[in-house]
């Protein structure tokens, strides 16, 4: 077999042989790739059905949420099957991922029955955490060990976005090539490449730093609320900090990840000197509080006497109690890492005992355990949720400032720190990033072919105009990309003038226009605190300026004479998703939470979403004719602000067109959405103008039955009703019937007058407060 | 001369007819205070101010308060009428029949502060005080100090205080230095030094009850380790005779620009036994409830100013003849016309007059709110109330002290030459009405409060409870054939302050300097709005009185001009503030320290 043809040949159809929690989840994802997939476990020793491990894990993760599947088309991807009667099916596969137990003995064996039928060629890796690769292919075949490698992702496989890789001496370089081109544009996930060192990257570091801190905290007196407050969101670690995420994972793995590398790592490592178990935590795990999965860990929610307190354990008594909300962390401390570890008293000091030997041994694993600094860093952010990767803390610290803090303590000071002494692990040279090498060389840091993000061109140049919501940037070959830059990308009146501002623009010097942005979520949606302060002091003018300006701006993109393609990410809700159903394309990251939510907060869609769903729906080949099912199906979405979790779902509910694409890579969505729009310039012409043929008040009559029905079972508040009501009015067309054609204007017409009755009502009003104050709907 | 008889129409007017549809819906608990018991008070209360306070006003004012032997004497006269408002049963009127008042609400009650003030606006300051502290007892403190102290406080048999201000701390609070170390039976022994107490110490009551702020040995820095402490004069027996004295001395008082019938007292407290009330460290919280009660007062104190300084350059304008109308004689007996004929002299009495009239009609409005806060019967219909009063709060104070040091000057000035003798009486208005600007919170503390607090909390929920009822006035109005002017004008005023109201969110939100730049003008921009949606509901009310046929027809005609007055002359200007407001913090902040 020609090697080179390999990775051309690509990853059809996969194996994955374990249907625990992480094989499952991996076939799951798999599936979500569109790609057919064999889970297979081993015959259970009891009952009929041999299949019965691998049937379970899938109707299991059909009901787990989040939901490890994307949609109910990717579920049926997944075949299942046994290890005794179907592993002859792996010669199908162009891969296998091993995720059985993390046992040699068993892995070796099984591997060993692999050899036997497998095609040559065919990749195997394992999703060890544990285990180095050369032990678990001892005894193979060398044409095996070609095909064999550490394929390690993390928990859950959907949603985390590390997969480390790790490559045996004998590992064909095409066959790595291959698995990482599949997980990285297939799967979505950003591969690090690994050495074969006990724990690999993230595992390893994050390891020694819950034990540092949970041998900090008891040493130091303190308490778990402090310790999270400290060790959480100041340092850039989401808010479960290190007791909260112990809780989260499952206090009974803690000694098991222990023993794994305490008997892997060589005695000298530093780990070894700070492994140790507490009696609390032992304690803890043999009566049950393994954490959230169990009966409680180091919070518990009381539910006795009928109350919902939030509970702390107490580390010296070891009793619940009250959780506190110590509010230790003040000041530039909340922000900056060494106003942190310098703050006086406990803050500054278990700040300091936390990250002083964390970021000292991160330094010490390269190139140890990777690498480069980079592999490091997107380890520790992509496996761990941290914000910044340990470089990228010290680089805000100071290298210098660290080192002598290190050394003041008798703390270690790694070759590669003191290679940086003076200088940082990054800079931007030339309008690039650039990494510190072990050869105490800047490197350029690259991207993968495919891969262009805009935190990158951003560093080479200034935006074409900006204001304090939105931005546009060229991306490149006559592209220019709209960013809304606002708190959480909210939408306001300032994103309506950019937009009106960027089409003369476009239209004069480039081609086309991308909609993308790299917050965390693409919009979710209009700036509801200004929007409610606006209807506080009783501004309706104001406000109607502001929806007939959203209206007007998109519809202004909408007919603007060059493709325009919206790639979110995220969350996509209420504007943010008005601005997708308005674009030519939609380009949309795998996963993408998309809506119209608006009825929660008691108003409807004001920026055209009404009219266009319908248009989305009336086209919808399989919906029957006439006027009526299009306006029902855009009513029971819009009414009950349905939310798709996941783009495959969105082409479920019409937000997004069924040819419209989806990116798994969250880093190549930018390059996609620019090829898909560039893809459309030749010949571009703006779409027609829609006419609408609705039922009128016979057809909201319909749909009002219907609210009503719901209202007597209970299943729909006072409120529901009217803004039901409002809603059903607007798709139904108002005063209108099936011989009348309503343009898109009357539609827009329509929307602002029904919008405007219901932000007067104090009831939405109320609905609008209690989610800016809660986050959560209110139900009156 | 001063000159004072209730203006007991136009508060029977405020409270019967002007604020039906306030939207707070039914209140409960006030079933016995119907239109005519309400008439009666405000008629009997109306005898005791102008035949009781009114005469001891001026007479005051000259002898003041003394000092002797660390024991405040008040001035002639003070004793006896302080007897007989409490054997009257004044003191007690709002305060729960639960401790022996009489439970009137405030609809009612602040109208007869309103004549307190007018009449002896010192005098109104002993019982004030003793008001306040009984707002923060009641609301924090344990059921026994309640038990004990309440219904000695509700029939004026002891007077209250705030002690709060240090020598070196009077806005800033955090600073307060103040002592008390807690003692085995669960008192605590209080010691420090305060100043500008008033009512510190008297001789109008038997004991004198003190709230004090002050530090617990274990609290924190700044004013999250601040606690309120209960400290009497005399240490009561146990039959609840004041008993030993617990070494609270009057150590001297101020010398004052007015007020001077009102005794200001330097305080000592030497381990002085008291008790906590509320929690450790939470005594602002406590003594926030007793001053935004308190602020309302003082608000209340500019506005009865303000109608006795009317009512005074009203009687002087009428009595005094220099030269003739300027559109021909109207004293033809006379050697010359009374110089109310005047234009200009008219202004200044219409000006006046629309100040008090506006500032009564806000006051009931508010009023209204605090019954509503606790009385009415929808939980919605509460909070829209509570948000109300805490958005007016600070609008009341300010506003309209300042509007009643307006109208003081005024009156002064109506008064030419004489009204600058002490011997007119005048006056002592302009000197008396001057502090209320000041205590209490100064009326720019006032401002920040309303920028800073009031208005960005909640994203601007306060501001809806009042936003809204005017928004939907004018929608309802603007055709209207009687008030369609006012209410163009009234827009044209509201729009100004919806554009100055988001132009501080705005650029507040990103430099609070530019909230505190605008403050002031805002406060006021705010209130004359308040004022003039008050004026247009008058005026319409007045409007279908007088179609419907009315045996009052000169209080409602004259009701109507006042709003048109309102309208025509005084919201121009105030709309102008928009300007004023929105001009930015430039031409203030950008002048160097070093160039003052």
């Amino acid at each position: 077999m020609a090697e080179s043809n390999m990775a051309d040949k690509g990853i059809k159809k996969v194996c994955v042989i374990g249907a625990g929690t992480m094989g499952a989840g991996i076939a799951a994802q798999i599936a979500n790739a569109g790609v057919p997939v064999l889970l297979l476990d081993i015959v259970p020793k009891e009952g009929d059905n041999r299949n019965a491990i691998a049937e379970g894990a899938v109707a299991k993760m059909l009901k787990t949420d989040p939901a490890p599947f994307m949609g109910k088309r990717a579920a049926k991807l997944v075949e299942t099957g046994n290890i005794e009667d179907h592993l002859g099916k792996v010669a199908e596969c162009d891969w296998v991922v091993e995720a059985i137990i993390e046992r040699l003995d068993i892995k070796q064996n099984l591997y060993a029955r692999l050899e036997e039928v497998r095609t040559e060629g065919t990749a195997v890796s394992s999703n060890t955490s544990t285990i180095p690769l050369e032990q678990l292919t001892d005894g193979r075949s060398d044409a095996f060990k070609r095909d064999f490698l550490i394929t390690h992702f993390f928990n859950p496989p959907r949603y985390m976005r590390l997969i480390e890789l790790v490559a045996g001496p004998k590992t064909n370089p095409d066959t790595l090539e291959m698995v990482r081109e599949f997980v990285d544009r297939k799967l979505g996930k950003t591969p690090v490449d690994a050495e074969d060192s006990p724990g690999f990257i993230a595992n390893r570091i994050g390891t020694f730093w819950i034990q540092q801190a949970v041998n900090s905290a008891f040493d130091m007196g303190i308490s778990v609320e402090e310790a999270d407050e400290i060790g959480g969101r100041p340092m850039g670690v989401p808010k479960t900090g290190i007791f909260g995420l112990i809780d989260l994972i499952g206090i009974d793995l803690m000694p098991h990840l222990m023993e794994s590398l305490t008997s892997t790592l060589p005695k000298d490592d530093w780990y070894q000197k700070i492994a140790r178990s507490e009696t609390l935590i032992e304690g803890m795990i043999e009566s049950g509080y393994t954490g959230r999965k169990g009966k409680g860990g180091f919070y518990r929610i009381n539910r006795e006497d009928g109350k919902k307190e939030k509970q702390a354990k107490d580390l010296k008594s070891g009793e619940y109690r009250a959780a506190a909300r110590p509010g230790i962390v003040r000041g530039p401390a909340k922000k900056d890492l060494k106003a942190l570890i310098s703050a006086k008293g406990k803050v500054g000091e278990y700040s300091w005992a936390i990250l002083g030997p964390t970021l000292s041994y991160a330094a010490s694993i390269v190139p140890e355990a990777t690498a480069t600094v980079v592999g490091v860093d997107d380890a520790m952010k992509l496996g761990y949720n941290w914000k910044f990767g340990p470089f990228e803390m010290i680089d805000k610290i100071g290298v210098a400032h660290l080192i002598e803090r290190l050394e003041a303590d008798d703390l270690p000071v790694p070759e590669i720190l003191r290679k940086a002494d003076g200088r940082s692990f990054y800079r931007v040279e030339n309008g690039k990033r650039q990494y510190l090498g072990t050869d105490g060389e800047y490197h350029d840091v690259e991207r993968p072919e495919g891969v262009l993000l805009l935190e990158d061109i951003k560093l080479s140049s200034e935006p074409l105009i900006r204001n304090g919501s939105a931005a546009l940037w060229d991306v490149g070959d006559g592209v220019v990309a709209l960013e809304f830059t606002g708190k959480m990308n909210a939408l306001d009146e300032q994103v309506m003038k950019l937009i009106q501002k960027a089409i003369p623009m476009v239209k004069k010097d480039y081609k086309a226009l991308v909609v993308y942005n790299e917050g965390s979520n693409f919009s979710a949606g209009a700036n509801l605190g200004l929007a409610l302060f606006a209807l506080n002091i009783a501004a309706w003018s104001e406000v109607e300026k502001s929806i007939k300006g959203g209206q007007d701006a998109y519809k202004a993109l909408k007919y603007a004479p060059f493709p325009v393609v919206s790639a979110p990410a995220g969350m996509a809700l209420g504007g943010g998703c008005e601005i997708c159903l308005n674009s030519d394309a939609v380009q949309a990251h795998a996963e993408t939470y998309i809506g119209l939510v608006e009825c929660g907060v008691g108003i409807i869609p004001g920026w055209g979403g009404c009219g266009e769903m319908i248009s989305r729906w009336k086209d919808n080949p399989r919906q029957p004719s006439g006027p009526m099912p299009a306006v029902s199906k855009s009513f029971e979405i819009i009414s009950t602000a349905t939310v798709a979790k996941s783009a495959a779902e969105a082409k479920d509910y019409g937000f997004l067109r069924k040819d419209d694409g989806v990116t798994m890579n969250r880093d190549r969505l930018l390059f996609d959405a620019k090829q898909r729009a560039l893809a459309m310039v030749d010949g571009y012409e703006a779409p027609e103008k829609p006419e609408y043929r609705l039922p009128g008040p016979s057809g909201k009559a319909a749909l009002d039955l219907a609210v009503d029905s719901f209202h007597r079972q209970g299943k729909a508040t006072a409120h529901d009703v009217t803004v039901a009501g409002e809603l059903a009015h607007v798709l139904t067309g108002g005063d209108t019937d099936i011989t009348e054609t309503l343009t898109e204007a009357d539609m827009l017409k329509l929307e602002r007058e029904a919008f405007m009755r219901l932000v007067r009502n104090p009831k939405t009003q109320a609905r609008v407060e209690h989610m800016l104050e809660t986050g959560k709907p209110l139900r009156n | 001369m001063q000159v004072y008889e209730a203006p007991i129409r136009d508060m029977r007017f405020n409270i019967e007819e002007l604020h039906e549809d306030d939207g707070f819906g039914d209140l409960e608990g006030f079933e016995d205070f119907d239109d005519d018991v309400t008439k009666a008070i405000l008629e009997e209360a109306n005898k005791f101010c102008r035949d009781v306070l009114l005469p001891i006003n001026w007479p005051g004012d000259q002898q003041g308060c003394r000092i002797e032997n660390g024991v405040v004497r008040t001035p002639g006269g003070f004793q006896e009428a302080y007897k007989q408002f409490c054997e009257s049963g004044w003191a007690g009127l709002g305060v729960s029949e639960k401790w022996g008042g009489q439970g009137a609400p405030h609809s009612v009650g602040k109208m007869v502060e309103e004549m307190t003030c007018s009449a002896n606006l010192s005098f109104g300051l002993y019982p004030g005080l003793t008001g306040g502290a009984m707002v923060a007892l009641e609301g924090y403190g344990s059921e026994d100090l309640k038990n004990f102290y309440m219904p000695k406080l509700a029939n004026g048999e002891w007077s209250g205080t705030m002690c709060l201000t240090e020598s070196h701390c009077g806005t800033d609070l955090g600073m307060l230095r103040t002592k008390a170390v807690p003692q085995e039976d669960d008192s605590y022994l209080v010691t420090g030094n305060k100043i500008f107490i008033s009512a510190g110490d008297h001789d109008l009551t038997g004991n004198v009850v003190h709230l004090v702020l002050a530090r617990l040995p274990d609290a924190p820095a700044g004013v999250k380790g601040i606690s309120l402490f209960l400290v009497p004069k005399f240490l009561p027996n146990d039959d609840g005779a004041p008993g030993n004295f617990n070494n609270v001395t009057a150590t001297a008082i101020e010398h004052k620009m007015g007020l001077k019938a009102s005794a200001t007292c330097q305080m000592s407290f030497e381990d002085s036994k008291g008790w906590l009330i509320g929690e450790p460290h939470r005594g602002l919280q406590a003594m926030f409830a007793m001053m935004n009660t308190e602020r309302v007062a003082v608000g209340i104190q500019g506005l009865g100013v303000g109608e006795i300084a009317y009512q005074s350059a009203v009687y002087y304008a009428k009595d005094r003849l220099q030269g003739r109308s300027l559109s021909g004689v109207k004293n033809p007996d006379g050697p010359a016309d009374p110089i109310i004929v005047h234009p200009d002299v008219r202004r200044m009495l219409m000006t006046m007059r629309a100040y008090n009239e506006g500032s009564r009609a806000v006051s009931a409005w508010v009023s209204r709110a605090l019954d509503a806060e606790h009385a009415a019967k929808e939980p919605e219909m509460r909070e829209r109330a509570k948000d109300f009063v805490a958005l007016m709060t600070p609008v009341v104070k300010a506003l309209f002290t300042d509007l009643g040091h307006e109208s003081a000057h005024l009156a002064v000035q109506v008064h030419g030459g004489h009204g600058y003798i002490q011997e007119t009486g005048v006056e002592q208005f302009a000197r008396d009405a001057r502090i209320a600007q000041i205590y209490e919170g100064t009326n720019g503390i006032q401002a920040l409060d309303l920028v800073g607090r009031k208005l960005p909390d909640r994203m601007g929920r306060n501001l809806r409870s009042f936003f809204h009822p005017v928004s939907q006035f004018i929608e309802d109005h603007g055709q209207d054939a009687n008030i369609g002017k006012m209410i163009g004008s009234l827009q044209q005023a509201f729009g100004a302050l919806q554009l100055s109201t988001g132009h501080i969110a705005q650029k507040g939100m990103k430099d609070p300097e530019e909230a505190g730049a605008a403050a002031t003008d805002y406060l006021r921009l705010l209130g004359f709005v308040a004022m003039g949606y008050c004026f247009a509901k008058a005026a319409k009310i007045a409007y279908a009185k007088l179609e419907e046929g009315t045996d009052e027809k000169a209080f409602y005609e004259a009701k109507i001009v006042t709003a048109r007055f309102f309208f025509e002359r005084l919201l121009p200007p105030a709309m102008a503030q928009m300007m004023v407001i929105t001009s930015g913090k430039g031409s203030m902040m950008d002048m160097p320290e070093e160039a003052f």
